[in-house]
């Protein structure tokens, strides 16, 4: 089930709230994990049984990690941790990587292994990268390991950020698990996040995607074209994922939880190292904390730093989806991010940040490029085309008519990028008439918005979010 | 603002949206379903009976998903909002490919695909070479311009080349004389919401036809209302908030006497049948929509001269007013019928033959047989 559906806003949302609200508090738990089950098996219900082994593998080894503690069996206890974290990212390779390791030895070999075409499950990486933090944390002793079978489960696949995160170390919402309120003000600001992800999601990243689509179905592909293709498919994304990722965290705050941010305004970034900082940061701040400390840091030779923020971002990159480009374009940041390191060592003044927001936005929509286009062939003709090769011609009619019908969402688009909306509401809530005028306009725009989303999914087709592939 | 007063204030705002999500979560749930969407004209998903196995294969979870969508509560209206924000809040230039240019609701038929358009002429050519090379028939043809055609360069909307698609009929059907029929027809000749021709406009096309096909010219016909308010396809597609507009038909005393008689259902009707006009499509009123085959006989020509008309629904509302100078019209559509079943039917020797094709269906002819 996806969040910008009919069936979810109308049918699941309204069904599983009240519930929630009505039975007791001892029972919310239980409820959470039926509904999350029911949420994840609406569409796949084969695939529940891989969760749930994987939940069942990372409560079972937890608890053998804390018996392990306490026997003082450090070596059982490594040896534990290892056998769960191979279990648990075994899975992850065999149902997202196994045919595109099949296919490159085919290609290398010249054998002729059959493809075993393994359907993927929805969220995999997400919740198999929730269940090893939670190990490492216990195997660290960062957390206690979670004694209540129900409680683990909820933690793992609550519905609320199952299938695309943001990933919720356990730590942060451990103290939630037993005891949580939904104040007035959660529920509050709850809707509203869901009612604003929704509508980056429907109103904005549907319709940016429409026009990606377009482009790609031009007789005559143009400069300018694949430019604007490129700069849609840059937005579509922030839209997509952080729309998201707001109604996640939405729906947790209704809920009673507290969820990480994901996205701080990534296109509103002076430098790339800024822009991880903004951009998926639960991910993010994942590989630092499981891989790239653990690793050595930057607290090492120079040599082996930069093997450590390749090895970082190649695994990044390779997260995201079993396909070379996906590779290349973890690679790409990787090799930006030292580059831009290096640099900042040597020059310590801060550069002129107008340059600083041109110079991350035109790698990063040069990354997105190459995050989009899976085969590699067609990856080159379109950075060709982009920089004027293969004799396009810059502009014709068509480019122009459909900038025109998009111009107004693109300029939506781009003020949505940036915090102007943050800042000019903080102004007016800085007035007392202001924030008269704010309390009645909010609830204004919010069913505005709801009924605009809902017109949209109803006159719509299906509407899958991007980051569920991975 | 103190800490009570924003309290009231956030309950206030919490209530006044979950009333309006719950309301509208509650008609999801109990409203009657609805089956069918006028505008859209097509049937309404229904909710499926929920069973062990359709739950296992997910094929609930997704019917489920298209009734909800397709059940949703007061649809239409939901449908005009987003085609409204499409206009004019994200002043797009269509909605779904339909755009609303000079009061008049049009599809965007670019770009020119020229494969379908070689596709529809190998057709024709090939509906010759099958059944009227070698024969004593006169074999005429008339490509019937869209909307767009009118419409879109004059209003800034992408235009395919008409003069190209032209060009490959006539080199791929070589064997037909062609009739120039644009300059007969001006945007007013057409409906505001639908894609069709207006059929009292179409004397002058009409004349146009008979007079290259040896026929006598239009005389005494009458115009009467079919319809008050007819909502055109495109009006439902794109759901945009347009009036409905009258609907005319041409009629005389031959043509109240002529019988249509359809081999798709055996049926024997008149030109037009008034039953359609309150079905899902109302120009279907004019010869009883698109079928198969239907053969008009008009017993108050007595020449013997026959007239065979491929077409598509333009010719619905067009074959009417070429019937006064043939005893025999047989109108033909290859969309619905195996053109190698065309002699069970008709005995081609000496008839004039037509073939009226729109520019929508050339464009798009993967439906033609």
């Amino acid at each position: 089930m996806v969040f910008a559906s009919i069936t979810f806003l109308y049918w699941f949302l309204p069904l599983v709230l009240l519930v929630y609200f009505l039975i007791p508090k001892g029972w919310r738990n239980g409820w959470l994990l039926i509904a999350s089950l029911c949420f994840y098996g609406w569409s796949q219900p084969r695939l529940l049984g891989v969760l749930v082994i994987s939940i069942l593998i990372g409560y079972g080894a937890g608890l053998g990690l804390e018996v392990c503690q306490k026997k003082s069996k450090k070596k059982w206890k490594t040896v534990l941790l290892w056998t769960a974290i191979v279990l648990e990212a075994g899975s992850l390779v065999y149902f997202k990587y196994v045919d595109f390791f099949i296919e490159n030895i085919n290609r290398v070999t010249g054998l002729d292994i059959p493809l075993l075409r393994v359907i993927l499950p929805v969220g995999i990486s997400f919740y198999t990268f929730q269940i090893i933090s939670y190990l490492a944390d216990v195997y660290w002793e960062r957390e206690k390991p979670q004694h209540n079978l129900i409680d683990f489960a909820m933690y793992i696949c609550l519905f609320t950020q199952l299938v695309a995160g943001p990933i919720v170390r356990y730590r942060e919402i451990a103290g939630q698990l037993k005891g949580r309120t939904s104040k007035a003000e959660d529920i509050k600001t709850g809707i509203r996040r869901i009612i604003f992800g929704l509508s980056k999601k429907v109103l904005l990243a549907d319709l940016l995607g429409e026009f990606c689509e377009t482009v790609q179905g031009f007789q005559e592909p143009t400069v300018l074209g694949l430019w604007l293709a490129a700069i849609a498919f840059t937005l579509q994304l922030y839209f997509d994922f952080s729309g998201y990722s707001d109604m996640a965290i939405g729906l947790g705050r209704i809920l009673g939880f507290q969820f990480p941010e994901n996205f701080q305004y990534p296109y509103a970034a002076t430098s790339i190292t800024d822009f991880w900082r903004r951009w998926h940061i639960s991910l993010t701040q994942w590989f630092r904390d499981y891989i790239y400390i653990p690793l050595g840091g930057n607290r090492c030779k120079p040599w082996k730093w930069i093997r450590n923020i390749l090895l970082v971002w190649l695994l990044t990159g390779f997260w995201h989806g079993a396909e070379w480009n996906f590779i290349l374009w973890g690679l790409y940041f990787g090799i930006i991010l030292i580059i831009e390191k290096l640099v900042k060592d040597r020059k310590k003044k801060q550069g002129n940040s107008t340059l600083g927001h041109v110079y991350v936005m035109l790698i990063v929509i040069i990354g997105f490029v190459l995050f989009k286009e899976t085969d590699i062939s067609e990856l080159g003709q379109q950075l060709g085309g982009m920089l004027g090769l293969g004799g396009l011609v810059a502009v014709n009619q068509e480019t122009w008519y459909y900038l025109q019908s998009y111009g107004i969402l693109f300029l939506i688009g781009i003020i949505g990028c940036i915090p102007v909306g943050k800042w000019l509401v903080g102004k007016i809530e800085q007035q007392e008439l202001g924030t008269k005028v704010l309390a009645v306009a909010e609830p204004v725009v919010w069913i505005l918005l709801l009924l605009l989303s809902t017109a949209y999914l109803v006159d719509g087709s299906y509407h899958p979010f991007l980051y569920f592939r991975f | 603002m103190n800490k009570k007063e924003a309290s009231i204030k956030n309950r206030i705002q919490i209530l006044i949206i979950l009333l309006v999500w719950g309301m509208l979560a509650l008609l999801c749930w109990f409203l009657p379903r609805q089956e069918l969407s006028e505008g859209e004209r097509r049937k309404l998903a229904q909710f499926p009976t929920i069973s062990w196995s359709s739950i296992m294969k997910g094929s609930y979870a997704e019917k489920f998903e298209e009734a909800a969508t397709d059940q949703f509560p007061m649809r239409e209206t939901v449908r005009s909002i987003r085609a409204v924000t499409d206009i004019y809040g994200f002043r797009k230039k269509d909605v779904h490919g339909i755009y609303l240019a000079e009061g008049y609701l049009a599809e965007s038929l670019y770009p020119l695909r020229e494969s379908s358009v070689h596709n529809a002429g190998e057709k024709c050519e090939s509906l010759y070479q099958e059944w009227l090379a070698g024969t004593d028939t006169s074999v005429y043809a008339a490509i019937i311009p869209d909307k767009g055609y009118y419409l879109s360069e004059e209003n800034g909307y992408l235009t395919p080349d008409y003069e190209q698609m032209k060009t490959i009929m006539e080199e791929e059907f070589p064997e037909a004389e062609w009739i120039p029929i644009e300059d007969t027809l001006s945007i007013e000749d057409y409906y505001a919401t639908d894609s069709h021709w207006r059929q009292e406009q179409l004397e002058e096309t009409a004349n146009r036809l008979l007079d290259a096909m040896g026929g006598e010219a239009l005389q005494g016909l009458e115009q009467k209302q079919a319809l008050e308010e007819f909502h055109g396809v495109y009006a439902g597609q794109s759901a945009l908030p347009v009036r409905g507009e009258p609907m005319y038909y041409l009629t005389n005393d031959v043509l109240e006497q002529c019988q249509v008689h359809h081999v798709e259902n055996g049926k024997t009707l008149g030109i037009y049948e008034e039953e359609k006009l309150t079905g899902r499509d109302p120009y279907e009123f004019f010869l009883s929509g698109s079928t198969a085959i239907a053969m008009i006989e008009n017993p108050q020509c007595t020449t013997g001269r026959e007239l065979v008309v491929f077409r598509d629904s333009f010719g619905s509302s067009m074959v009417p007013l070429l019937v006064q100078s043939y005893s025999r019209v047989t109108v033909i559509d290859t969309r619905y019928v195996n053109p190698e079943l065309i002699g069970d039917y008709v005995e081609l020797e000496n008839q004039d033959v037509l073939f009226l094709y729109s520019t929508l269906l050339l464009n798009n002819s993967e439906t033609m047989r």
